[in-house]
């Protein structure tokens, strides 16, 4: 076969192309002008715009750097040695309290001291401080708080982080230490797009001296992620397995929504929470993977399967037929083989979850039973198989035209990539772990998709029961088009419209879930810079120093806020009553 | 179908969700990391027991049968279920049965009162917000509900507290409008610090004792766990010494009804918001019927209208929804119970989670779920009894 020869289909495919673009941009424009009809959503689209780039330029926007935060635990230090919470827009942020011992001035036979700022861990573990430069001294007081004449101590005139301490002090043996209270040069809070000279706290401090406002930040980094993270994870189980439950009915269908019946009896929170507990056990990423990778592999093993019988049977177009009692058997022998040692597996892994090995037996038994039961369900592998023109075959399905080629290959590289990092999880130092920051809130993640995905198995179900009595897909299907060909191509393009809606708004959701989560103490690590975290270390300063709650509170309730406008924005412009 | 048939067969599909749950429940338990036994013997663990040789460690581990194969232990928890034996708290030190029976009334009542305020504040604005469609009342009722649903619940507590329970140099709003001090309501506990309530562990009544309340001798033992209703049957004996400021029924009902306020109104408000939405929704739909139509022509009055012909038939879906704002409820019990102090389910299972008391948390899950299926049980029996078309399908 010559180049030559499919310039025609090639002229054509790129005619499509364009038409589909051309269909795209016309429908994006159709549904922008639906969209801005509504302020609600055009504020909630400038919400999301707004947090989504907080939260990537967070470096560049945080009043104080990183280090501070205590996510980054090297380089914890406080701003005074006896932290203390600042209220918003206070100019307490770059005030310190500096003690200093006389004793030992005394020993030195030095009467003066360097303006030091608080100590400091450097990256090699050292401890060190900095030079202060004093722009105003306040106050001057005896250990116990008792205000002494100011002019006791003075300023160098020429160096401002020098204090001379008169010699009145350093004779009165009666004090040992004095406290020096004293506004400082606060570099930090001087940043770029403050006016200059601006040095108050925005959202105030917390009980460790750290800027709240700084952390608000970078906790809404933690919480879009958490938010996106799961949302798609949801929808992509929930939509393979809802499709799965519309398309096939029958017994496939009871079984999956009674699964979805028993999610639904017990509240969402209650389930999250047993299930993080459930959760404890586990230490690292490859279980979790490996099930969101199973049901994955279990829906793109469609277009495989056909491609291998096409290789095998002559004249097989369709996939599915029904099931067969030679089938039948098949299926139940490989379940009576495999089913106990899966079960051993199972249960050698819940109770010595330490070893991932029995951990990787069960997967692998896993997917090998599931290919096999897929291989086997189709009564014609050994009703027609036939090795005569099987190279033929063979090669027929690396034409470049034939359209099952592509998902095969996708689907190949899909389960190929799932076996190299399921190889590369085989090294314990090389574990998968993806979010290494957060380690304790992937945990929370994968309980959230665990208990959000039957919701969108449902909407999807109802969608595809919809879409799969439409003649498109009866034409589909009359032409002899495979299962996978008329589930991917014909009906969950025509049934996404109410899933982006669901999407947009779960991610809202997740996002109050997971804040929840982490207010009860199973999320963050404390100190962390997430929002449900933040407010619940300001409760213990509740309700004297509101602000500790009130403002990543506020920060959860505008992300939330602008999710679900956005979401409620998108359900005018998919409903088919504006459609003109 | 007559409505009998139609009730059992709802009871009857709700059999394999429970088994299902008791599945899940029992799944959860085997996967958290602590040893049961381990936590039971404490200390005494490595102890030798003369008689059998054996340590406590491995005693223990007999006589809770985690030695047996998971099938069996398995059928053993089903067993201990149904006769009512819901295994031994760790962290209280009681039947696990009588830690969820002390706390579901607590989650309840509260949610209870929370969709007692949220049904008619959600029920009047959908119905306002659908009569002025596109309007600007519509387009600030349709934002609040958005808003509603998107406040986290734990902050918003916390803020009510602060607004409505603290004094103004806190940040309360209430003394100088109220002239009340420190707050209209108070922020913890189901009742003021000074009075008792027995509970089953400690069914204690002695009228001699300033500040317990004590229930007649017919009264369930313990009383209903409810102190909305236990409140008017606290015996006069008991008043006259339970304390100055609370020597009446009524006084102690008005004292459990001002704590519940705060809490109730932070769990309802997300209820409040949805229900907003599809009655508005709901209500629109019915507005183009037939027989609206026919009523408007016939000469009606627009009020009536809506109120008798629209309104009745656009409230019987939100009936559906009352399972779910339940569920809703409880759910959120878990983040509010612990900043308002109230010992519900929401708390036990917290804790259980903290300190890995694997039978409280396996008992909170599956009461929640009995509870939240039953309440969906009713709802369907209600629903098939006020639109019988449901009973045909």
């Amino acid at each position: 076969m010559s180049w030559k020869d499919g310039s025609e289909e090639r002229s054509e495919s790129l005619r499509r192309i364009r038409e589909s673009a051309a269909q795209a941009r016309y429908d994006f424009k159709r549904g922008w002008k639906i969209y801005r009809r509504s302020l609600l959503a055009v504020i909630g689209l400038l919400m999301v715009i707004s947090i989504s780039v907080v939260s990537i330029f967070a470096d560049d926007l945080a009043v104080e750097h990183p280090g501070r935060n205590l996510q980054d635990t090297r380089d914890v230090w406080h701003i005074d040695y006896e932290p203390r919470k600042a209220a918003p827009f206070s100019d307490e942020c770059d005030t310190r309290y500096q003690k200093v011992s006389l004793t030992t001035l005394r020993r030195w036979d030095a009467n003066g001291t360097n303006a030091l700022s608080p100590t400091r861990v450097a990256d090699n573990n050292s401890f060190y401080e900095d030079i202060l430069v004093v722009t105003e001294f306040i106050e001057l007081q005896d250990r116990y708080g008792v205000t002494l004449a100011s002019d006791l101590v003075t300023l160098e005139t020429t160096n401002n982080s020098y204090f001379w301490i008169s010699d009145e002090l350093m004779d009165n043996n009666s004090l040992t230490q004095i406290r020096l209270i004293y506004k400082f040069e606060n570099d930090a809070m001087h940043h770029w797009w403050l006016p200059d000279g601006y040095d108050v706290c925005i959202f105030g401090t917390n009980d460790e001296g750290q800027d709240l406002f700084s952390k608000i930040l970078y906790g809404s980094r933690v919480s879009l992620t958490i938010g996106f993270t799961v949302a798609t994870l949801t929808v992509i189980i929930g939509t393979i397995i809802g499709s799965i439950s519309g398309y096939f009915g029958g017994r496939v269908d009871e079984v999956i929504m009674r699964i979805t019946d028993i999610f639904f009896a017990v509240p969402g929170l209650i389930l999250a929470l047993a299930f993080v507990a459930a959760l404890q056990a586990i230490d690292n990423l490859v279980i979790p993977l490996a099930l969101a990778f199973l049901p994955l592999i279990l829906v793109l093993i469609v277009p495989f399967r056909s491609a291998i019988i096409s290789v095998l049977m002559p004249g097989s177009e369709d996939t599915f037929s029904r099931i067969e009692p030679a089938a039948l058997l098949a299926v139940g022998l490989v379940v009576v083989l495999l089913l106990p040692l899966g079960l051993y597996g199972i249960w050698e892994g819940l109770f010595e979850t330490s070893d991932n090995r029995t951990w990787r037996l069960f997967f692998s038994f896993i997917v090998i039973s599931v290919f096999a039961g897929l291989l086997t369900l189709d009564n014609r592998m050994t009703k027609n198989f036939s090795i005569e023109g099987f190279s033929e075959r063979a090669l027929n399905t690396l034409n470049w035209k034939n359209p099952y080629r592509y998902l095969t290959l996708r689907t190949a590289i899909i389960f190929f990539a799932a076996i190299i990092l399921f190889s590369w999880s085989d090294d314990v130092d090389n574990q998968i772990v993806i979010i290494d920051n957060f380690d304790r809130l992937w945990k929370i993640q994968i309980a959230l998709v665990f208990t959000g995905w039957p919701g969108y198995a449902r909407l999807i179900r109802g969608q595809v029961l919809y879409v799969k009595e439409m003649t498109f897909v009866e034409a589909a299907r009359s032409v002899g088009a495979p299962s996978g060909r008329i589930m991917f191509r014909h009906i969950l393009p025509n049934a996404w419209a109410p899933l982006l809606v669901a999407f947009t708004l779960d991610i809202g959701g997740t996002i109050l879930s997971a804040s929840g989560l982490s207010f009860i103490g199973l999320g963050a690590e404390p100190g962390a810079a997430e929002w449900g975290k933040l407010v619940s270390d300001g409760r213990a300063h509740f309700p004297q120093d509101y602000w500790l709650v009130l403002f990543p509170g506020l920060a959860i309730a505008y992300t939330t806020l602008g999710f679900n406008l956005l979401g409620d924005g998108l359900r005018d412009v998919v409903d088919p009553k504006n459609r003109r | 179908m007559k409505t009998s048939e139609f009730i059992i067969r709802r009871i009857i599909l709700l059999i394999p969700v429970m088994i299902g749950v008791t599945v899940f429940t029992f799944a959860i338990a085997q996967i958290i990391p602590a040893d049961p036994a381990a936590i039971l013997c404490g200390e005494r663990c490595g102890l030798i027991d003369p008689v059998t040789g054996k340590t406590m460690l491995e005693l223990q581990r007999e006589r809770l049968g985690l030695n047996d194969p998971v099938i069996v232990q398995f059928w053993d928890y089903i067993e201990r279920l149904a006769s009512g034996d819901w295994g031994e708290s760790t962290t209280y030190n009681r039947p696990t049965s009588d830690v969820v029976r002390d706390a579901a009334p607590v989650t309840l009542e509260m949610a209870l009162f929370a969709l007692l305020m949220a049904y008619p504040i959600g029920i009047t604005l959908g119905i306002l917000s659908a009569v002025w469609q596109d309007q600007v009342f519509d387009h600030i009722s349709r934002f609040l509900a958005i808003a509603f649903v998107s406040l986290p619940i734990f902050w918003l507590a916390m803020m009510l507290q602060l607004v409505f329970g603290t004094g103004p140099d806190v940040g309360g709003i209430c003394d100088p409008i109220f002239g009340t001090e420190g707050g209209c309501f108070p922020i913890y506990g189901r009742h003021d610090a000074a009075l008792t309530y027995p509970d089953r562990s400690s069914s204690l009544c002695d009228t001699a004792i300033t500040g317990i309340a004590c229930y007649p001798s017919w009264y369930p033992s313990g009383g209903t766990g409810f102190h909305l209703v236990d409140s008017w049957f606290v015996t006069d004996e008991a008043l006259d010494n339970i304390h100055p400021d609370y020597a009446s029924n009524y006084k102690l009902f008005d004292d459990t009804l001002v704590h519940l306020i705060l809490p109730s109104f932070t769990l309802g408000i997300a209820s409040a918001g949805s229900l907003l939405r599809y009655m508005r929704a709901s209500l629109l739909e019915v507005m183009n019927e037939d027989y609206v139509r026919t009523a408007r022509a016939k000469g009606l009055s627009e009020s009536r209208v809506i109120i008798v012909h629209a309104c009745r038939n656009a409230l019987v879906p939100i009936l559906t929804i009352l399972g779910f704002s339940i569920g809703g409820a409880i759910g959120g019990a878990v983040l509010t119970e612990s900043i308002f102090a109230f010992y519900g389910m929401g708390n036990v299972a917290v804790d259980a989670i903290i300190n890995l008391d694997y039978s409280v948390l396996m008992g909170v899950t599956l009461i929640t779920a009995i509870i939240f299926l039953m309440s969906n049980l009713i709802v369907d029996i209600l629903y098939g009894v006020v639109d019988p078309r449901v009973r045909l399908e």
